[in-house]
């Protein structure tokens, strides 16, 4: 089995497994949109071999198919930019709601004790 | 109102503990010693969700204000908890003082005055100034003159002491730091941020101790990564700012 068909079957399990996930409500929709044009490219990578071959002799690569990994690393590297930018948004909002909390928490005690 | 004198301002002392039950009741006994001659002056413990008994020990005493952090923020997001604090309650001055026993409380006059005199936004306690008896290690000392130069270099501001963690500001800078205050290694990012809102910031000479107790936050083996981090994080500072 050549190296295309076979990223081409796991990138359509991929598919799958996204919307299911979307499905089921695991997984936000505005966070399955980035997993699904990746999931299509990938797709369109590797099933067109016309096209991974013109690309390659553009690009000058010896063997076309290794694009894919360049291609993989590439959309690896925008996720995992995308996931640390979430992250930070998210420590932000939670280091908000610890330091109201705390200061919540003495106002109810103060509350209490009068 | 920005030149404004304050004759009798309401003080919070801000003290960031974390994992600080050997020295935290001898610094709130100083500082309850000293709001005797400073009636108007409030201490605020924030314990960052301590393992050991910090908050315990703070809860034994009844006049000292206990934030109680369920998790771990970091230095920054403790210290923004009190200006959060002394924004919501009213205060016209924040003090931040180490729970660690660094900090002298016979000092706390000479900083917070000046902010009080309306002289500047914020006042640091420096061991640099004038030639102090604080010892720290050679490459303790030669770190803190890179961040000396750095921060001189990138905003024109002259601090002897950038990374010294015993600063008074006035309520315009509480307000600033409620709410935007870096988050990991703060004190010299906040020099920065100042500068760039157009704030005056002085430093007065202060005695400082070594540790009481506990453990630093800074371990010899992290000094280097602290030193790389908060180069990039002031540089970066500086080029957000753009002015």
């Amino acid at each position: 089995m050549e190296v295309t068909y076979f990223s081409f079957i796991l990138v359509v399990i991929l598919f799958i497994v996204v919307i299911e996930s979307v499905r089921r409500g695991i997984l936000e929709t505005k966070y399955s949109l980035l997993w699904i044009i990746v999931c299509l490219f990938m797709g369109f990578f590797s099933i067109s071999e016309r096209f991974i071959n013109k690309l390659g002799e553009f690009l000058g690569v010896f063997y076309p198919p290794s694009l894919l990994f360049l291609f993989g690393l590439l959309f690896i590297i925008v996720l995992v930019f995308d996931l640390t930018r979430r992250i930070s948004k998210l420590n932000k909002a939670l280091t908000n709601l610890t330091q109201e909390y705390a200061i919540m928490k003495k106002k109810f005690e103060e509350k209490d004790t009068d | 109102m920005k030149h404004t004198q304050l004759s009798d301002p309401s003080v919070l002392i801000i003290v960031p503990a974390y994992n600080e039950e050997e020295a935290i009741s001898g610094t709130i006994m100083k500082l309850t010693q000293f709001k005797k001659q400073m009636p108007n002056l409030d201490i605020c413990v924030i314990n960052d969700g301590s393992k050991d008994n910090t908050a315990e020990i703070v809860r034994g005493f009844p006049e000292v204000i206990l934030l109680d952090l369920p998790n771990n923020l970091g230095i920054g997001g403790a210290v923004q908890t009190g200006y959060k604090y002394a924004d919501q309650a009213g205060y016209d001055i924040a003090v931040q003082f180490d729970a660690d026993g660094q900090h002298n409380v016979d000092d706390l006059h000479t900083i917070i005055g000046p902010v009080a005199a309306g002289e500047c936004d914020m006042c640091i306690g420096s061991r640099f100034v004038e030639k102090t008896e604080y010892s720290g290690s050679p490459f303790r000392r030669a770190g803190i003159f890179y961040f000396e130069r750095l921060i001189h270099l990138l905003s024109g501001q002259k601090v002897t002491d950038p990374t010294s963690g015993f600063r008074a500001v006035n309520r315009d800078v509480i307000e600033l730091f409620s709410i935007n205050y870096p988050s990991d290694y703060p004190e010299p990012e906040v020099i920065i941020y100042l500068r760039r809102k157009k704030k005056r910031i002085e430093e007065r000479t202060v005695l400082m101790h070594s540790r009481q107790g506990g453990e630093s936050s800074i371990t010899p083996f992290k000094s280097v990564y602290y030193m790389a981090k908060v180069t990039l994080s002031i540089v970066m500072q500086r080029l957000v700012g753009g002015a």
